[in-house]
């Protein structure tokens, strides 16, 4: 029995019938906090944690999963050439978004850690939260973080995005959508770009260009951290 | 062999930027590195949206499922931010907020002054 449970084919397999069960669970109720990402992630570790199924049995196959992030994100250039001409004529106000943005995030994780009164390496590990895992990764190394808190902070933050930012859009009135992708993108990175691609084609491609910039941007702000 | 094509073109330029990051003096994603090279590609002409496009949508379609097992692992940290947890969440949870909002009142605002130039 044991020996199924380490096949790669578990991991895949308990993936993909969670999120299709989450996703199932979503159409039904069309309640935004039912992210499927979410619900697929309680999902797993409820099922691991109930029947003591090792998490290294479950990464054989999630760890192939993973492997595709990287070309998801990538392929994300497609709806940005998609929506070039956009971009090259919103140019200035997108960088300015995202400098914002991302010097906004920086300030507000540090001083409210510090508020709440998180110890330094915690602080440290909050910084880079609303940028790519990989990025996130080497500025909290930089700034004496930990890595694997980082890792977890910005995937929650992501899954928060996905989960809060439509809210906001109606709140605070965001229509435009190229604004609205650019505020995606930054503050919950490649996780809340699913949402936004979900919301429409400019949002979508906007966001994903803000995960490039932001990205860039915050690994150069970090440096003046040091 | 359309998609078989597709995904070739995607995997490759996807190993590229792998290598590329390899050689970068600063941690930077790879990820973040064949995005661009994928758009370069485009804008420059080599690559058509067709020579990619089956792929690319159901990539991006299907992007949530690909960040699960990321999610999963974080019970692995539980131990070390026990305690931390709420906290955690409602510096998360703020942050969150003031980012959205200053990128995008700064887009709007940006596109407002530019606009109302052009008109001058």
């Amino acid at each position: 029995m044991s020996e199924l449970l380490y096949s790669p084919l578990f991991g895949l397999v308990l993936s993909l019938l969670t999120f299709l069960f989450a996703k199932w669970i979503g159409s039904r109720l069309k309640l935004s906090v039912l992210n499927p990402l979410l619900l697929a992630i309680v999902f797993c570790i409820v099922i691991l944690q109930l029947f003591g199924i090792p998490l290294e049995a479950y990464e054989e196959g999630g760890d192939m999963i993973s492997v595709f992030l990287g070309p998801a994100t990538a392929v994300l250039a497609y709806s940005i050439y998609r929506q070039f001409a956009l971009l090259k004529k919103y140019f200035i106000p997108v960088l300015c978004g995202c400098l914002a943005g991302s010097i906004t995030s920086m300030a507000s994780a540090w001083l409210l850690s510090e508020l709440f009164g998180l110890e330094e390496d915690l602080q440290a590990s909050m910084i880079p939260k609303s940028v790519t895992t990989p990025i996130a990764i080497g500025i909290s190394e930089q700034l004496g973080g930990i890595p694997s808190v980082t890792v977890a902070v910005v995937i929650v933050t992501g899954i928060m995005g996905s989960i809060v930012c439509p809210y906001l859009m109606k709140i605070f009135r965001i229509q435009n959508r190229i604004a609205a992708g650019i505020a995606i993108g930054t503050c919950s990175h490649a996780v809340g770009t699913t949402k936004a691609v979900e919301i429409g084609e400019v949002e979508g491609a906007m966001s994903g260009i803000a995960i490039g910039v932001s990205g860039i941007l915050t690994v150069v702000l970090s440096l003046f951290l040091v | 062999m359309k998609l078989l094509k597709q995904l070739s073109i995607i995997l490759g330029i996807c190993l590229v930027g792998e290598g590329i990051a390899q050689i970068l003096p600063i941690s930077f994603p790879s990820s973040v590195i064949s995005m661009f090279l994928l758009l370069v590609l485009l804008i420059a002409g080599i690559l058509k949206m067709e020579h990619i496009k089956e792929v690319s949508e159901y990539l991006i379609q299907n992007m949530a499922f690909f960040f699960i097992p990321a999610g999963v692992a974080i019970v692995e940290q539980y131990e070390l931010v026990q305690g931390k947890i709420l906290i955690l969440l409602l510096v998360s949870f703020l942050t969150l907020i003031l980012t959205f909002l200053a990128a995008a009142y700064t887009v709007k605002g940006v596109i407002w002054l530019q606009e109302r130039r052009k008109d001058k």
